[in-house]
C-alpha cells in the first residue's frame, strides 16, 4: 500500500528536478533553471487567475454592502415615518375629540361634574387612552373633574403645563408625573367664554396608549423605538436606554417636518439612527419619534450569504491553485523531456560529426597510406619478378636495396596510422597541457597532399613564445578540423589559407583562421552558427559542423567570431583561454 | 607497345617501369607534368598511365595538353583513393582508371585492351 503510494508520488513528482544530473547533457538545455521556470510560470499563471476573482470579489462585496446600506435605511425611514404617522394621529385624534368637546359642550355644562364624567366615558369609550377630564378657570383653580385622582380644588396657577396652555389656544404636554405620580401626557384646549373670559378644557392621558401604539411597530429584538422630548430625555421605556425620563446620549436634533436617517454608533456598535419630529398641524408637541437600528442583527442575512461567498471564492482560488500547479508542472514536465531529448539529440549529433570530421580524414589518410603501398607493391612485385624471370640478372645489393625501400614505405604508412590514431585518441574529454603549433601541424598533416594538388597555398604562423595551453585537446582538435575542412571546402585552386596564432595577454590565446575563398553572403552570415544551417545543400552538407563548433568554442569557455566578404574570403576568430579548470569545463 | 608513366612517387614509377620493362613493354617514367610534355613532343607513345593527383599539372589537365601534342595517345589514370570524384569521372570519360597499390597484371590486361580496341 505505501508503496504504491510512493510510487505514484514518484510520478507526480516532476522530472525536471533531476536536470543538473548529467553533467554531459548540460550544456545543451535551452533552459538552464527548470525550477525557476516552474515557479514563474506558477506565479503568472496564479496572479493572472486571481486578480480578476479577487476584484471582482472586492467589488462584489462593496455593491452588496452599498445596496445594503441603502436598504436598510430605506427600511428604517419607512418604520420611523409610519410609526411618526400613528403617534401624530394618536395625539391629533384625542386633541379634535376634546377641540369638539368644549365647542359642543360650553363651559356651562362641562363644570357640572356629572355631565363632565358621562363626557369622560363616552370618551374613553370613543377613542381609549383618556384618563381624567378636568376645567380650570382663568387663575388656574379646578372648577371641575372627572376621573379616578380625587385632587379636586388643587391651583394650578404656578404649574408649567397651565402657564404654557395659556400662551397658546391649544397645548401638548411631554410626559411627566405631576401631583398623581403616574407618567401621564396633558392636552389642553382653551376656550373663550361669551365674557371675554377663557377657562380651559384639560385632559389627562395615560401614556400605555401610546406606548402600546409604539411598540406595535417593533420588529425584531434589534429595533429600538421610543420618544423623547427636545433635551434628549425618554418619553416612553427604550430598550437601549432604560426607562422613562431616563436622559439619553442622543444629539439633539434640529427641527424638521420630515424624516431623517443617519448613522451612528450606539455602545460602538453602529446602528441606524431615523428621527422625526412629532406635530400635528394645530399645534406642535415636544415629542421627537426615535428609531434605533442595530446594523449587525439587520446584516446577518448579509453576513451569512458573505460567508457562503468566502467559502466559495476559497474553495475556487484552491482549486484554480491546485490546477494551476498540476498544469504548470506537466508542462515543465513536458518541456523538460523534450528539452532532454533534444540535448541527447545534440550530444549524440556532436559524437556524430566527431566521426564524421574523422571520416572527411580518411579520405586523405586513404590516399596517403595508398601511395606507399603502392611503392610497396610494386617494388615487392619486382623483386618476386627477380626470381621469376630467371634469366634476369640479379644481385643482393640490388635485393637489399629493394626491400629497403619496401621497409621506408612501410615506415611511411606507420607514421600515418600513428598519427590518426594519436588523433582519434584526443577525443577523451581531458584536460591536457597542449602545443598549439604541434596541434595545427597533425590537423594539416591530413590536408597536405591536397594543399599540395590543388595548390593551395597554406601558411601557419604560430610563434614559438605561445604557451603551452592547457584544455580539452580532443575538443580543440575538432574546433581546428572543422573550420580547416571548412576552409578547404570553400578555397578554390591557387588560395590561400592562413592560420595564424597569438595571445592576447596572460590569459587567453587568439586563433585566426582565413582564407581567400568564395565567402559566405551577408544575409546568411548571421546563420551559419545555426544548426542544420547548410550552403552546401548540393553537396550533402548536414548544416552541423559549424554549429557544433560554436557549440564546443562555448565549452572551452572561448568566444568564436567570424568576418566575411562574398568572393573575397572568409575570416575566424577564436578566443580561447589558456587555462581552463576542470570544474569549467562544461 | 610504347608507354610513359607520369607520377611524383618516384620509387613506385620506377619499379613499374622496371617491371613493365621485364614483360617487354618499353616503359619511360616521369615524375611530373611538365617532364611529361617534354617527352611526348620529342617521342611517340601508345599508352599515357597518369597519376590523378600531382602537384603542379594534375592528370587531368596533363592530358588535355597531351591529346593536343599527340591525339592518337591512349589514357590510364591512376589514383591513390579508392575512387575519383564525380568532376574527376566526368573529364575521364571513357579511359580507364585504377586504383593504387595497382596490380600489374590487371595494367597490362588493360595496355592490350587499349592497344586492341584501337581507341
Amino acid at each position: 500500500m505505501l508503496k504504491k503510494m510512493l510510487t505514484s508520488m514518484k510520478s507526480i513528482w516532476p522530472e525536471f528536478q533531476k536536470h543538473k544530473q548529467d553533467v554531459h547533457l548540460k550544456s545543451f538545455y535551452t533552459f538552464t533553471d527548470y525550477w525557476h521556470l516552474w515557479t514563474m510560470s506558477i506565479f503568472i499563471l496564479v496572479v493572472t487567475a486571481l486578480s480578476p476573482l479577487c476584484i471582482v470579489t472586492l467589488i462584489h462585496y462593496q455593491l452588496i454592502q452599498k445596496s445594503v446600506d441603502s436598504e436598510l435605511n430605506l427600511r428604517t425611514e419607512r418604520l420611523t415615518s409610519n410609526a411618526k404617522r400613528s403617534t401624530t394621529f394618536f395625539m391629533k385624534e384625542r386633541l379634535d375629540a376634546l377641540i369638539f368637546t368644549v365647542n359642543e359642550m360650553g363651559y356651562e355644562q362641562l363644570t357640572e361634574n356629572d355631565m363632565l364624567a358621562e363626557i369622560l366615558k363616552n370618551l374613553k369609550l370613543g377613542f381609549g387612552g383618556f384618563s381624567d377630564l378636568s376645567v380650570f378657570d382663568e387663575d388656574g383653580a379646578q372648577v371641575a373633574y372627572a376621573g379616578p385622582f380625587n385632587i379636586k380644588g388643587k391651583n394650578y396657577k404656578c404649574q408649567p403645563w397651565f402657564l404654557q396652555s395659556l400662551k397658546k389656544k391649544y397645548f401638548i404636554s411631554e410626559v411627566f408625573t405631576g401631583y398623581r405620580d403616574v407618567p401621564h401626557i396633558i392636552i389642553a384646549v382653551k376656550s373663550i367664554k361669551p365674557d371675554k373670559s377663557f377657562f380651559i378644557l384639560r385632559a389627562t392621558l395615560d401614556t400605555e396608549r401610546l406606548m402600546e401604539t409604539l411598540t406595535s411597530y417593533k420588529t425584531g429584538e434589534h429595533t429600538d423605538i421610543f420618544l423623547v422630548n427636545h433635551k434628549g430625555s425618554l418619553q416612553t421605556p427604550s430598550t437601549n436606554y432604560g426607562n422613562i425620563f431616563t436622559q439619553t446620549d442622543l444629539k439633539i436634533f434640529n427641527y424638521s417636518r420630515t424624516t431623517e436617517v443617519s448613522m451612528a454608533t450606539y455602545q460602538e456598535v453602529p446602528v441606524i439612527l431615523g428621527h422625526s419630529f412629532i406635530s400635528t398641524d394645530m399645534v406642535d408637541t415636544p415629542f421627537i419619534l426615535v428609531v434605533q437600528k442595530k446594523k449587525a442583527g439587520l446584516m446577518h442575512v448579509w453576513l451569512k450569504l458573505r460567508r457562503n461567498f468566502n467559502w466559495t471564492v476559497g474553495i475556487s482560488v484552491v482549486l484554480i491553485v491546485l490546477v494551476i500547479t498540476f498544469a504548470s508542472t506537466f508542462m515543465t514536465n513536458r518541456l523538460y523531456l523534450i528539452d532532454k531529448a533534444k540535448a541527447e539529440t545534440m550530444l549524440q549529433m556532436e559524437q556524430n560529426q566527431q566521426l564524421a570530421s574523422i571520416g572527411q580524414l580518411a579520405a586523405g589518410v586513404a590516399h596517403e597510406i595508398n601511395n606507399p603501398l603502392a611503392v610497396i607493391n610494386q617494388t615487392a612485385g619486382y623483386v618476386k619478378d627477380l626470381y621469376s624471370f630467371k634469366d634476369e640478372p640479379r644481385s643482393d645489393a640490388e635485393i637489399i636495396e629493394n626491400i629497403d625501400s619496401i621497409l621506408e614505405a612501410v615506415d611511411r604508412c606507420g607514421t600515418i596510422t600513428q598519427q590518426l590514431l594519436g588523433f582519434v585518441r584526443q577525443f577523451d574529454i581531458k584536460i591536457k597541457k597542449i602545443n598549439l603549433q604541434k596541434l595545427v601541424s597533425d590537423v594539416l598533416s591530413f590536408h597536405k597532399k591536397e594543399a599540395e594538388y590543388r595548390g593551395i597555398n597554406v601558411t601557419v604562423s604560430i610563434p614559438d613564445t605561445i604557451p603551452d595551453m592547457e584544455t580539452d585537446s580532443g575538443k580543440l582538435q575538432q574546433i581546428l578540423v572543422n573550420l580547416i575542412n571548412n576552409a578547404f571546402q570553400a578555397v578554390d585552386e591557387g588560395c590561400c589559407l592562413d592560420i595564424i596564432g597569438s595571445q592576447i595577454d596572460t590569459k587567453t590565446i587568439e586563433i585566426v583562421i582565413q582564407d581567400t575563398g568564395c565567402g559566405i553572403p551577408e544575409d546568411r552570415l548571421a546563420k551559419i552558427h545555426e544548426p542544420f544551417f547548410s550552403t552546401k545543400q548540393d553537396q550533402m552538407g548536414t548544416g552541423l559542423g559549424l554549429s557544433i563548433t560554436y557549440g564546443l568554442v562555448k565549452k572551452l569557455g572561448g568566444n568564436i567570431s567570424v568576418q566575411s566578404t562574398e568572393g573575397v574570403g572568409t575570416c575566424f576568430t577564436i578566443t580561447l583561454p589558456v587555462k581552463i579548470k576542470e570544474g569549467e569545463l562544461v | 607497345m610504347k608507354v610513359i608513366l607520369v607520377d611524383d612517387e618516384k620509387k613506385f614509377i620506377n619499379m613499374l617501369a622496371k617491371r613493365l620493362a621485364l614483360r617487354g613493354i618499353q616503359a619511360d617514367a616521369v615524375f611530373s607534368g611538365e617532364d611529361a610534355i617534354k617527352k611526348v613532343s620529342n617521342k611517340a607513345y601508345d599508352v599515357a598511365v597518369l597519376d590523378i593527383k600531382m602537384p603542379g599539372i594534375s592528370g587531368i589537365q596533363l592530358k588535355k595538353k597531351l591529346s593536343i601534342l599527340d591525339p592518337g595517345l591512349k589514357y590510364i589514370f591512376v589514383t591513390g583513393h579508392g575512387t575519383v570524384s564525380k568532376s574527376d569521372e566526368d573529364l575521364i570519360q571513357k579511359d580507364f582508371y585504377l586504383s593504387k597499390p595497382l596490380d600489374i597484371e590487371i595494367l597490362i590486361k588493360r595496355m592490350n585492351e587499349i592497344g586492341k580496341l584501337g581507341l
